[in-house]
């Protein structure tokens, strides 16, 4: 009847009581994206969102080692991680540094840049929710072409950085995108990215029901939408080769998913030309062309 | 005290976690609701259960005791229910309902191929007397529900075997005698004394059993044939079609003739017609509307179009013509569609000298029943049918009724689900209690389910036998199901209102505030950490879980 449900993580690595908003997407890929590490885990966790709701004293909600760093070199932090971990000869453990997409794509940049260019044995997750969440809704070079926050209130006029192909250019062995309602394929991705050797990038598309406006109880289903209307293409990309591509049968216009957000609404107010939500949906068709959706 | 490591003021492993439970407006609760076919059923069987069970455990002798909780005559009904249940189910949004009926005679056949006995043990017997009046559906599933109450049941039947309409007006290849037999012979296996050959109202008068018996229930069914006035219907050669499927039916030869015109579009001009076209003669249907005012049911009207049974719409018959007192044709006259009548059907009206003549050896009026009243006196609706309050009592108390003569003319399982309601009504007329107390928790609609999460799969679909083979002799058209392709299909069900096991709460919620019951498959909420965000509501895909306010 239903999409085999047989084989999934569920071990709370990241337990109850973290302070995030009610349907915060972030919580959960994290938890998803721990469980399916397992318990053999270093995370080092840049400033954000993650941090703040799940790091403070004396209740953390990490049940593995949890390193806290300052906004920009979580990268760096895991790269020394595990440096230490092969000068000390310790047993072998998964690294997993992880950030938001403020500190990936605008502040930790460089940093994340050396970790691939040095090669260390790192898996880098970014938790893609289009802003800075943490600080108040302010514009990130990964917010989406057309979005509200306080810092573009009129709608940014940028297009989204394409992170994941640049880190398929620095030559990095494992490039994928995941969204949280597939948890099948998000934790398998984590699984194959820890298998294999040298720095690993992960790129999970959060919804966050506060900077998007929309209900909590819609987090997944927006996760979703994001994915029919292929606005956010889902791969994997080994060695620069593009190896699996998850294919949208029916593809739904970008209105259904602009719709339903609160930071999309000023696009479809009464008297505005619809050229924006047409831009939008170009950008929806190149990434169709693009990967074959 | 203990000692700490350096630095720590607390020891970290005695902390308790903060309560985010208390930033919660909503909380989730699990509801279990009322399935569309359930609902939709007239015997409210429990569709959604048996499917269940067939689909995880495989298990045909659970599926036949949850469904023979409400309807002792599975493989019956799962032969000629016309299955509002498929009507209903919500799959239809997706891709095409469930095959219920054929999972419900695939369950029925099991039980007769295994020769299951419905269970007595949790039956405590009672003292109480209790008249049936008439074994057909109605009937016997009054008896079977009183029985399973405990009470002494039994039952008065008019003719030398059990089984009413189901035998009488059934034919053999849409109902095999075999299934029937045993159907009835397991329900009368509860201890419920039968006595043919007596017609109440004429060998028994009705006051003997009023005061002999505690309650009765009259389900008599409508068993005369009743004929439209056309000139002339008193020649050889002309039936009606109550009379036709009962000679039939209990083994008579009837030469036929050449050419057999049958007048009527309900179910039983149908079966007269498919009757006689495997008696070899030319058959065709008269009807003064057309197709899709035909009473009968659409499965059956495809059957009898496959099996080449001519159609004449709009054809109305105004005179049997007679040479020597035998038929030898019809006189009828075109008509052309008015608008609708008080029925809500478009009104035929006659086309003036359109007449033309259809030859005819015989001539079937399938035009109608009525109930046999003959030395029952009760209120009447319509001068027609037995007049019955809320609780199927007729106007004298303590006597019930329900089946075709309170329905008008109805379905098999219709008048199952008036027997099993005259049950309880019946055991609370005995205590005296007697009121509505029918209660059921919402209908889930295919909107409330969150379809994403279900796959479209192909309908199972039952082959019958090709046409010249049918029409060789009674043989049923429809051989048994695979169990294994019933088992694959009963997977199907979406479990509409009735958690599955699917995982989803338990993966989606962001604060780990679902937890699972281990051994049991079933999920609990922690409310302490639960936030009342939804998702585990929203994501649910059967619509059992709902958002409350707190």
């Amino acid at each position: 009847m239903m999409k085999t449900a047989v084989e999934f993580d569920k071990k709370n690595l990241l337990a109850s009581g973290h302070r995030a908003c009610g349907g915060c997407a972030q919580a959960l890929a994290c938890r998803m994206v721990l469980d399916a590490a397992g318990k053999n885990t270093i995370a080092c966790v840049a400033t954000g969102c993650l941090e703040v709701f799940s790091g403070p004293y004396p209740d953390p909600s990490w049940r593995i080692p949890f390193l806290h760093s300052l906004f920009e070199n979580s990268a760096a932090v895991a790269a020394g991680v595990e440096v230490a971990y092969r000068a000390l000869k310790k047993a072998p453990v998964n690294v997993l540094a992880m950030g938001g997409d403020g500190s990936t794509a605008d502040i930790g940049f460089q940093c994340i840049s050396g970790m691939f260019e040095r090669g260390h044995n790192v898996l880098y997750v970014c938790y893609d929710n289009e802003a800075y969440m943490n600080t108040g809704v302010q514009r990130s070079s990964f917010t989406p072409f057309g979005a509200k926050t306080t810092t573009t209130p009129a709608g940014n006029r940028f297009h989204k950085k394409d992170l994941p192909q640049l880190a398929v250019v620095h030559g990095v062995p494992y490039v994928a995108t995941a969204t949280v309602d597939d948890y099948h394929d998000l934790q398998r991705k984590v699984k194959t990215a820890l298998s294999i050797h040298g720095p690993k990038y992960l790129h999970v598309y959060a919804p966050c029901p506060l900077g998007w406006g929309h209900a909590g109880d819609m987090s997944i289903a927006i996760s979703r939408l994001a994915k029919e209307t292929c606005l956010f293409p889902v791969y994997e990309i080994k060695d620069g080769k593009l190896v699996s591509v998850v294919k949208i049968p029916v593809k739904k216009p970008v209105e259904e998913y602009l719709k339903v957000q609160g930071r999309f609404r000023h696009l479809f107010k009464k008297g505005v030309p619809t050229t924006e939500v047409e831009l939008i949906q170009e950008i929806a068709n190149q990434n169709i062309e693009r990967f074959n959706l | 005290m203990e000692k700490l490591p350096l630095g720590l003021a607390l020891d970290l492993r005695k902390v308790v976690p903060y309560k985010t439970g208390s930033w919660r407006t909503q909380m989730p609760v699990h509801v279990m609701q009322t399935p569309p076919c359930t609902f939709s059923c007239p015997i409210n069987n429990d569709i959604r259960g048996f499917l269940r069970i067939l689909a995880d455990k495989e298990n045909f002798v659970d599926a036949w005791n949850i469904l023979t909780r409400t309807n002792p005559l599975p493989a019956i009904c799962g032969r000629v229910c016309p299955h509002p249940c498929e009507e209903g189910c919500n799959r239809r949004d997706l891709d095409y309902p469930l095959a219920i009926n054929c999972a419900e005679r695939a369950v029925g056949d099991y039980a007769i191929d295994k020769k299951l006995d419905h269970r007595k043990e949790h039956i405590t017997p009672r003292q109480e007397k209790i008249a049936i009046v008439g074994s057909g559906p109605a009937g016997l599933s009054c008896a079977f529900h009183l029985a399973k109450r405990g009470f002494k049941v039994k039952i008065f039947e008019a003719e030398h075997q059990p089984g009413g309409m189901l035998r009488w007006g059934i034919p053999t290849f849409r109902l095999p005698r075999e299934v029937l037999d045993y159907e009835i012979n397991a329900i009368l296996k509860l201890g419920i004394e039968l006595e043919c050959n007596v017609r109440v109202g004429v060998n028994i008068p009705m006051d003997q059993l009023t005061n002999e018996y505690k309650a009765v229930f009259l389900g008599m069914g409508a068993s005369i044939g009743t004929r439209i006035e056309v000139p002339g219907d008193d020649a050889q050669g002309v039936y009606s079609g109550v009379e036709f499927l009962k000679e039939i039916n209990s083994g008579k030869q009837i030469d036929l003739g050449k050419d057999v015109v049958i007048v009527g579009g309900g179910n039983t001009a149908l079966d007269c017609a498919r009757v006689a076209k495997r008696l070899g003669a030319n058959t065709s249907i008269v009807y003064r509307r057309t197709r899709v005012e035909m009473p009968a049911l659409s499965e059956e009207i495809d059957e009898a179009l496959e099996e080449r049974i001519m159609f004449r719409y709009h054809t109305n018959p105004t005179q049997i013509l007679a040479e020597d007192g035998k038929v030898v044709g019809m006189l009828c006259v075109q008509m052309e569609m008015k608008e609708a009548d008080a029925s809500g059907r478009a009104r035929p009206a006659a086309i003036a000298g359109s007449e033309k003549v259809i030859p005819a050896d015989t001539i079937i009026l399938a035009t109608g029943q009525a109930v046999d009243y003959e030395g029952i006196e009760l209120n009447k609706r319509d001068e027609k049918w037995i007049s019955t309050d809320n609780y199927l009592q007729t106007s004298i108390p303590g006597v019930f009724a329900g089946g075709d003569a309170v329905l008008g003319l109805e379905t098999v399982s219709a008048a199952i689900g008036q027997g099993l309601r005259a049950a309880q009504n019946i055991e609370d007329y005995i205590a005296g209690t007697l009121q509505n107390t029918l209660s059921r928790p919402p209908v889930v609609l295919s909107k409330d389910l969150n379809t994403i999460y279900y796959e479209t799969q192909r309908r199972f679909s039952k082959q019958g036998l090709p046409v010249h083979e049918r029409l060789k002799g009674m043989k049923e058209i429809y051989s048994n199901f695979e169990p294994e392709e019933i088992v694959k299909e009963s997977d199907r069900c979406l479990s509409c209102g009735l958690c599955f096991q699917c995982n989803n709460c338990l993966m989606y919620c962001p604060d780990n505030a679902v937890n699972i019951i281990s051994g049991t498959g079933k999920y609990t909420f922690d409310l302490d950490f639960c936030k009342g965000c939804g998702i585990c509501s929203k994501e649910c895909p059967c619509h059992y879980i709902h958002m409350t306010l707190e």
